[in-house]
C-alpha cells in the first residue's frame, strides 16, 4: 500500500483525491451496466489512454501493477474457451481489467494523506452513531505505518532463529512475533501520549 | 514554578522499586543524568514528561502536574525515545510532522503548512512525501526531533539520543540540539554523551547517587563503572 503511490508524478496527482474516488466508483458501476464486449472494449481503450497520458515511464509501471491479475484472466479466458462462451469471457476479461486499471490509476496518483483524508470524511456520518471519525483515520494510518515495521520484526526473528537452527523458522515465529508486536504497541502507546493522545 | 520539582517521588513498576525517595529542583539550560542500565533513568524520563505516574510524591513541571495537564504539557515538554520506530506513528513524513500541531489545535491545513514551512528552512523539503520507513536511522531520529520542534516546546527529555547513530550523524544531530535554546535533560550511560552539561546526576538503582557539576560527576561515575567492570558484573537477577 505504501509503495502503491506511483513516484512518477503526473497531471492527475494534481488532482483532489475525493474527485478520482468519486470518478472511480461511478465508473466502476458503468463498467457493470454495460454487457457487450463492444462497448466494454471502448472503454477498456479509454482506461488504456488515461493511464498512457501518464507517459510511458508511468504506464509501465501501471502495467507491471496488472501482474497479479494474469492467473485469473487465463482462468476465465481457458473456461469460456471450454464453454465455446466466447462473448462472456470477453466480457467479463474486459470489464475486470479495465476496473482494476483504473482502481490502480486512482490509488498511484493519490497521496496517502489525501486518501486517508477521505476515509475520515466518509467515516464522518458515523459520528451520529458515537463513532468519531478522526481515531478510526488515526488507526488507518497505524497500520500502513506498523506493517512494514512487523514485517522487518518477524524477519529479525527468523533470521535470529535460522542463526541457531538448521531448519527453518516458519510457524515457530509466531509467539515472539505475536510478544515483540505487543511490546510495540505499548511503546505506540506512550508515543500517542506523549504527543496529545488519540483524541 | 519554574523547571521541574520532584518532592519524595516513588515508583514501582510490575512490584518492584524503581524509583525512590528522589527530591529534585532542576531548572539549569542542560542537565545531564547518567546511570547504567536498569538504573531507572528511562523511568526518570517517561516521569517527567507525565507518560507515567509515581505511586507516591509529587512531580511538577512548570507548577503543573504533567500526567494531569496532558494539553499543557504539549508546549511544555516533548521528548526524544531512544528508538525512533518506537516515535513514529505515521507512514508518511508531512503526517508524522502535522499530528503533534493538530494535537495542539491547529487544523490540518495550518499544520502542513507549518511543517512544510519548517522543512524548507531546514533544507528537507523533498522529505515531504517520504515514508518513514525508508528513512535511514539517522534520518528517523531527526524526524523524530523535527516533530518535536515543530511544537516548540519549552523543555526536551532525550532518552540516549546518540545510540545507533554512526559518528557523522552523532556530529550532526549534536550539533543542532546545541544550537537549540529549549532547556535539554540528556540521559545516558555514556558520559561523553553529557559532558558538556551544567549539572549532572548520577542515578543508581532508582536513587541519586551523585548531583554537580559534570567534571567531579562524571569521574566519581567513570572510576565506579571500571570498578564494577573489572568485578563480575552484572551478575544479580531481576526482583
Amino acid at each position: 500500500m505504501l509503495t502503491l503511490t506511483s513516484s512518477v508524478e503526473i497531471w492527475a496527482h494534481r488532482l483532489p483525491a475525493g474527485a478520482k474516488l468519486g470518478a472511480l466508483a461511478l465508473g466502476t458501476v458503468g463498467l457493470f451496466a454495460l454487457s457487450s464486449p463492444l462497448a466494454l472494449g471502448v472503454a477498456a481503450l479509454a482506461v488504456l489512454g488515461l493511464v498512457a497520458s501518464g507517459g510511458p515511464r508511468f504506464l509501465r509501471e501501471s502495467l507491471l501493477m496488472l501482474r497479479p491479475l494474469w492467473p485469473f484472466v487465463l482462468i476465465v479466458a481457458v473456461w469460456h474457451l471450454v464453454t465455446g462462451d466466447i462473448s462472456g469471457g470477453a466480457t467479463v476479461i474486459l470489464r475486470m481489467g479495465a476496473a482494476v486499471a483504473a482502481a490502480n490509476f486512482a490509488t498511484m496518483t493519490t497521496r496517502l494523506a489525501e486518501m486517508l483524508a477521505v476515509i475520515e470524511a466518509l467515516l464522518s456520518p458515523l459520528r451520529l452513531f458515537g463513532l468519531a471519525p478522526r481515531p478510526m483515520a488515526l488507526a488507518l494510518a497505524l497500520v500502513i505505518r506498523f506493517i512494514p515495521v512487523m514485517l522487518t520484526r518477524i524477519e529479525a526473528i527468523s533470521l535470529a532463529y535460522r542463526a541457531r537452527s538448521p531448519r527453518r523458522a516458519g510457524w515457530r515465529i509466531l509467539m515472539p512475533a505475536a510478544l515483540a508486536a505487543l511490546d510495540d504497541a505499548e511503546h505506540v502507546a506512550d508515543a500517542l501520549r506523549a504527543r496529545g493522545g488519540a483524541g | 514554578m519554574d523547571g521541574i520539582v520532584l518532592q519524595d517521588v516513588h515508583l514501582d513498576l510490575g512490584g518492584k522499586r524503581v524509583l525512590s525517595g528522589l527530591n529534585l529542583h532542576l531548572t539549569e539550560r542542560r542537565i545531564g543524568i547518567l546511570g547504567r542500565n536498569g538504573s531507572g533513568k528511562s523511568t526518570l524520563l517517561r516521569l517527567m514528561a507525565g507518560l507515567i505516574a509515581p505511586n507516591a510524591g509529587v512531580v511538577r513541571v512548570a507548577g503543573l502536574d504533567p500526567a494531569r495537564e496532558r494539553k499543557a504539557m504539549l508546549s511544555e515538554i516533548g521528548i526524544l525515545f531512544q528508538n525512533p520506530d518506537h516515535q513514529i506513528l505515521f507512514p508518511t513524513v508531512i503526517e508524522e510532522l502535522c499530528f503533534g500541531l493538530i494535537q495542539m489545535g491547529l487544523t490540518r491545513a495550518e499544520a502542513e503548512a507549518r511543517a512544510r514551512a519548517f522543512l524548507v528552512a531546514e533544507g528537507r523539503s523533498h522529505w515531504e512525501a517520504a515514508a518513514t520507513h525508508r528513512l535511514s536511522q539517522g534520518q528517523r531520529q531527526f524526524l523524530c526531533l523535527m516533530s518535536l520542534l515543530l511544537m516548540s516546546p519549552r523543555m526536551l527529555l532525550l532518552d540516549e539520543p546518540f545510540a545507533g547513530l554512526d559518528l557523522p550523524t552523532q556530529a550532526r544531530l549534536s550539533r543542532h540540539l546545541d544550537a537549540l535554546s529549549q532547556r535539554m535533560i540528556t540521559i545516558s550511560h555514556d558520559p561523553g554523551a553529557v559532558a558538556g552539561c551544567e549539572r549532572v546526576l548520577w542515578l543508581e538503582t532508582g536513587q541519586i547517587r551523585a548531583d554537580g557539576p559534570p567534571g567531579p560527576v562524571i569521574a566519581a561515575f567513570g572510576a565506579e563503572m571500571a570498578r564494577l567492570g573489572a568485578a563480575d558484573a552484572d551478575t544479580d537477577l531481576f526482583g
